[in-house]
């Protein structure tokens, strides 16, 4: 048995559990999940670690695959504000950026809105005597001895990480460079992250905010990783870990230690990055994964085999879940909506008599009302208990009961306010519910510029399969695919996901005076740098792609259109071709080319990738036809007769299944609605295809 | 349908307002103009056949929704639904009967089912150049400040005005940009409409009659509802502030609650006559504010629409700054219109104290800049803004640097350092601009800039409030007045000024007013 080797190992820590899978070299896995502890985060991942080691009968040096690592760390770090005493350091004259943001109100109608208390409070901001202009003049250098004279100030404070977002420092960082070279010296002990390294891109404000989120996160993370590393060596793992990241990428734990805040979101990033394997898997070019959970959906778009890649989003959004309330992080991360609606969200009837869901959360303390622990408002999951799509007496296989009466209960009350009986106001939560998260996907589409009517979807987290068909019909899809280990996808995701770093590098100029002496140098180095990257992660020089992106908008727009195009492109400087690539992209995304306009080059972008992971799919039982375990009544519709309930696990390959039916696992219900048939693939995901 | 339960009602309804925010969504997304883009600048909305606004985008200000709102109905009356033929799409910018500016293009797109017209898809939004005088209050009359288009086919039948088309591309600076962004508009509503059509297959409609009963009936329903909970009377507000040139506009309202019918009425029997300048507000701008003031108090989840506008009054003398005559010029008529909410609020301070905002810098300032580079090559910078403090809250203070009653976005410093010889010193808060109280009035900033250049360049500032600051509520202090200085030297004018290489530019926008006394 110590003879085995050839496995792999994932471990994806979220906010509430800790997710272990670990994979033989014959894709038969075994997954596991135990509580997360926030308190000390690497007992949890190795209390994972075990009870799989356990259970697979290996010892850790069997693990001579991968080990790839997802964390909530960062986020939790964020939101919770445990990061230490942090400063930072501006041009003088542009101290308060941090509070004066973009000046915007999210919300024009609401009086009331706030906004998250930046994570530098104003005593921790100085200014330094410098200057740097538009087009990369240093017009007053760095007074070194000012800089010292700060970095005594700052450890006299107490103060161990510092930020430094100097006005143009996208275009030249000389300056600060020199700045941090001067403080260092003063004070070798103190954490630095520079904007011109963190996030190289134009507009002052979101490039402070990320670079603030970087060093108030490093003195906690670097030390993390290098633990976990020194941990998983001492138990006699062979290899170093890999970590993920928000862009569906894995580097070393040298890179993201420096980079932290690249890690944010690295868990819903790899469930986007196992929806892209299956997209390859089964040959589809085009998927919308979504992933339902307790508090939230996500949706996220694949397209040509790959998750599409955005250049900002936001973190601990303080306001409602508001778009705009919280801070702007610009880093290369998975583009992905996420909307307040889960099996937690409470339902009510606003002052207009309307039925509406979410985004309060009942989350899940006290949870919905059958968790019987205090919840008096009616959830979505209470619907679905209502509604019989949820056995109350097999959720997570029988370890938990639920109390369905009291869920009919709550039901009656809200039904008897809108008028109806307590199985249609159930009915209603459903409905509104798969609406609220077919709106918001259709929204993501068009804003995307893509047609959303009749892309495939990829269903999981506790709540996505339960509520699938019925979003993929208001979204006009016809095939839903409901993946295998569903549970643990995110740490399953990490597994298919690619070594892969992304650069940028800001250079606003007109293409046609284009300086390409200075874009070659911009791209080299960040080849270099994505290089560097790969060969931490071992990645062989040869193993590498590098794939040039540029974002490029008509002068006088101001939103950019990223377009990818040839490194010989810019080797060779070739305007024209540059061009063409900008408006064939935009073409297809608007509809028009604009001839007569000029076009200009905002911010060079380099994804830096080894090769994608072999991942062997899991067995799956072939052999005899799994028989109904028992029948019962579901409201999903009015008077629908009993139908069928199946065990997942009790499936065989080849099995065809025609809705209306359920199929149980442990974690989550597939619900198969009438006019729909699942059947099941070789590679164990249930596919169900909409009657033609 | 005016029975429709609430869980039916819910789910079209909010399709309804899925597919204009679907519009606003496309739009938004290839529109040239800056404000539009950054700003957010832009409204749309889904008329019926009778003109009547039924839903709109949760995008946009509040001065473009209510007045494309409002516009609906000379749309339909100019061109009944049962004249018009697939593939016709509406236009206008009439001051009047829109927006209240030239820059504001109004694209209505009837959607049709079959033959017949079912509604409309509307957009408004701010155009890059309109032709004459250009950003700001210069002009002398309406006329001056550009090209007007009057109720006109835009498109008939599929096929665009030729005409039309040629005169606005004539009459503008940046006609690419405005084509570009009338094309958006144009594409933008037939998003919308698509989009209708699948829900009306969804659901088996014909039209959207019923529906549109349906809603605007439960919206009109709620508001009178949340009106009658008020305490009826007839409260007085009063509002004075600074424009450019230094002249004192009084705005003045009587905000009367009829809690039987459950209606209000905002009477600005009072206020300033017309300015000489162009800072002159049509009544449909007026009341476009004046509803938004009242909306955000009752209850900022009433979905705004023509059912719940209904039970709102707003009527101003016509001559007054608040209902300008033709040909009164308008150009910056927001300079007056973001302060048309603040004497709402203050008399509905005396109903509803917990819901208002003190007053607060009001009007963002807005710059634009000529001039040439150092090499001696012209450039004209597209307009941009500051803001200054928000006026408190009740219970939270107001926010810094952020403006109400818009909250348009600000251009970063770096975006224009790089798009023209600008070299800004500073961009800092102003401390100690709020407004001391129990809840403190919002910072506003302090922006220095000069221009790296060797000839005179022109400046183009619509400032406000340089002299009086915002008041404060229950006791709050007055946030500080802002300050506009050229080397130094303090300056108030309308107009555009010439300025020489090495001139330096201070702004200091206000501060928000406080809340309650300091405790």
């Amino acid at each position: 048995m110590q003879a085995q080797a050839g496995y792999a190992l994932a471990v994806d820590i979220g906010g509430t559990f800790t997710d272990v899978v670990l994979r033989g070299r014959d894709g038969r896995a075994v997954t596991d999940k135990t509580l997360t502890t926030h308190r000390n985060l690497l007992e949890g991942f190795f209390r994972a670690v075990d009870l799989a080691l356990d259970r697979a009968g290996i010892a850790p040096r069997a693990v001579d695959d991968v080990t790839v690592h997802a964390t909530t760390l960062v986020t939790n770090a964020v939101i919770e504000r445990r990061g230490p005493p942090t400063a930072l350091v501006t041009t003088r004259g542009f101290r308060d950026v941090l509070r004066i943001r973009n000046e915007h109100r999210y919300d024009m109608f609401d009086p009331q809105i706030e906004y998250p208390d930046p994570l530098v409070p104003p005593e921790l901001t100085f200014a330094l005597d410098e200057r740097v202009l538009a087009d990369g003049r240093v017009t007053k250098p760095v007074d070194a001895d000012e800089a010292a004279a700060l970095a005594r100030e700052l450890a006299a404070r107490g103060v161990q990480a510092a930020a430094l977002c100097l006005l143009n420092a996208y275009r030249n960082g000389a300056n600060e460079r020199a700045a941090r070279d001067a403080m260092l010296k003063a004070v070798p002990a103190l954490h630095i992250a520079l904007s011109c390294d963190v996030s190289p891109q134009i507009r002052e404000y979101p490039r402070a905010s990320t670079t603030v989120m970087n060093a108030y996160t490093q003195p906690l993370v670097a030390p993390y990783l290098e633990a976990l590393a020194a941990e998983l060596a001492r138990r006699g793992f062979p290899n170093r870990p890999l970590i993920m990241l928000s862009n569906g990428g894995v580097v070393g734990t040298q890179v993201a230690g420096a980079f932290p805040v690249r890690m944010i979101e690295s868990g819903p990033a790899a469930g986007a990055l196992a929806a892209t394997h299956f997209a390859e898997l089964l040959g589809l070019d085009r998927l919308l994964s979504f992933d339902m959970g307790g508090t939230t959906a996500k949706a996220c778009l694949i397209l040509d085999r790959k998750p599409l890649v955005a250049g900002e989003f936001e973190v601990d959004r303080r306001y409602r879940f508001k778009p705009g309330s919280g801070f702007p992080i610009t880093i290369p991360s998975v583009d992905m909506i996420e909307i307040g609606a889960g099996g937690g969200s409470i339902a009510r009837l606003d002052n207009l008599g309307l039925l509406k869901v979410g985004p309060r959360s009942a989350g899940s303390e006290p949870g919905p009302v059958c968790y019987g622990r205090g919840g008096t408002e009616p959830t979505v999951t209470d619907a679905d208990v209502v509604l019989g799509l949820l056995d109350a007496d097999r959720f997570l296989g029988g370890d938990m009961k639920l109390d369905r009466a009291a869920a009919e209960a709550a039901f009656a009350l809200l039904g008897a306010k809108l008028g109806v009986d307590a199985s249609a106001a159930a009915r209603g939560v459903f409905e509104v519910v798969c609406e609220n998260m077919a709106g918001a996907a259709r929204a993501h589409a068009t804003d995307r510029g893509l047609d959303w009517r009749g892309l495939p979807m990829l269903a999981f987290g506790g709540a996505g399969p339960v509520h699938a068909c019925r979003v993929a019909e208001l979204l006009d899809c016809r095939q839903v695919v409901f993946p295998p280990m569903a549970s643990v996808l995110s740490a399953f995701g990490t597994l298919v996901s690619p070594v892969r770093l992304d650069l940028v590098r800001s250079a606003l100029a007109p293409l046609g005076t284009m300086d390409w002496t200075e874009a070659r140098r911009l791209i080299g180095g960040m080849a270099e740098e994505g290089r560097g990257a790969l060969a931490e992660a071992g990645v062989p020089a040869a193993g590498a792609t590098l794939t040039l992106a540029v974002d490029c908008r008509y002068r006088g727009q101001q939103n950019e259109v990223t377009t990818e195009i040839p490194l010989s492109v810019a080797e060779a400087g070739d305007a024209v071709a540059l061009r063409a690539a900008f408006e064939t992209a935009y073409e297809a995304l608007y509809g028009i080319r604009l001839p007569d306009v000029e076009v200009e080059v905002v911010t060079w972008r380099l994804a830096a990738r080894g090769p994608l992971p072999a991942a062997p799919p899991p067995p799956v039982p072939g052999g005899a036809q799994a028989a109904p375990r028992a029948h019962r009544r579901v409201g999903v519709e009015p008077a629908l007769p009993e139908v069928p309930v199946y065990d997942r696990v009790a499936l065989a390959v080849g099995q065809r299944i025609a809705g209306p039916a359920i199929i149980e696992e442990r974690e989550t219900t597939l619900v198969i609605l009438r006019g729909w048939s699942a059947a099941v693939h070789r590679t164990g995901a249930v596919i169900a295809e909409r009657d033609a | 349908m005016t029975s429709l339960d609430g869980i039916t009602l819910e789910i079209l309804w909010s399709n309804l307002i899925a597919t204009v925010t679907e519009q606003a969504r496309a739009l938004q997304r290839i529109a040239f103009s800056p404000i539009v883009r950054e700003a957010g600048d832009l409204a749309t909305a889904l008329f019926d056949r009778q003109g009547r606004m039924v839903a709109q985008a949760v995008t946009g200000t509040p001065g473009h929704i209510n007045s494309l709102g409002m516009a609906g109905q000379h749309f339909v009356k100019a061109f009944p639904p049962d004249t018009l033929v697939p593939g016709d799409v509406l236009i206008t910018n009439d001051p009047w009967l829109s927006a209240g500016h030239f820059f504001d293009i109004t694209v209505m797109t009837p959607v049709f089912r079959g033959d017949r017209c079912i509604g409309f898809f509307g957009s408004t939004i701010h155009h890059t150049d309109i032709g004459g005088y250009g950003v700001g209050a210069g002009a002398r009359d309406v006329h001056e400040e550009g090209l007007w288009i009057p109720l006109a086919k835009l498109y008939e039948a599929g096929r665009p005005n030729a005409l039309l088309h040629d005169i606005i591309r004539r009459n503008v600076r940046t006609p690419e940009h405005v084509a570009g962004d009338l094309a958006a508009q144009v594409a933008a509503g037939r998003v919308g409409a698509e989009r209708l059509n699948a829900l009306c297959d969804r659901h088996g409609f014909d039209d959207i009659e019923a529906l549109s009963e349906a809603v605007l009936e439960r919206s009109e329903q709620a508001t009178r509802e949340s009106i009658r909970a008020l305490r009826p009377g007839t409260f007085h507000g009063e509002s004075v502030f600074d424009v450019p040139g230094g002249q004192k506009i009084t705005l003045r309202c009587a905000v009367t609650v009829d809690a039987t019918l459950g209606e209000l009425t905002i009477d600005f029997a009072g206020s300033s006559p017309e300015a000489p300048i162009g800072i002159n507000v049509v009544l449909n701008y007026t009341a476009a504010y004046a509803n938004f003031a009242v909306r955000a108090c009752l209850d900022p989840d009433l979905p705004n629409n023509f059912g719940s506008l209904k039970p709102v009054k707003v009527i101003a003398p016509e001559g007054s700054i608040v209902n300008c005559r033709y040909p009164a010029p308008v150009n910056a008529r927001h300079v007056v219109g973001m302060y048309v909410p603040f004497p709402v609020l203050k008399a509905l301070h005396q109903v509803m104290p917990d819901r208002v905002v003190a007053e607060g810098s009001g009007a963002v300032w807005t710059i634009q800049i000529q001039g040439r580079d150092e090499q001696g090559r012209p450039f004209t910078s597209s307009m941009f803004n500051y803001s200054g403090g928000m006026g408190a809250r009740r219970d939270k203070p107001g926010l810094d640097a952020t403006c109400y009653p818009t909250g348009v976005a600000a251009v970063p410093v770096e975006v224009l350092e790089a798009a023209m010889p600008i070299e800004f010193t500073r961009k800092e808060l102003r401390p100690g601009s709020g407004g001391e109280g129990r809840q403190r009035g919002g910072d506003g900033q302090v922006i220095g800039y000069r221009m790296r250049t060797r000839d005179p360049w022109l400046l183009n500032v619509v400032a406000s409030r340089t002299e009086l600051g915002p008041e404060g509520l229950e006791g709050g202090a007055p946030g500080r007045a802002g300050r506009f200085l050229v080397n130094g030297t303090p300056v108030n004018e309308a107009r555009k000024m010439l300025m020489q290489p090495g001139d330096e530019v201070l702004m200091e926008t206000p501060g928000g007013g406080g809340y309650g006394p300091v405790g």
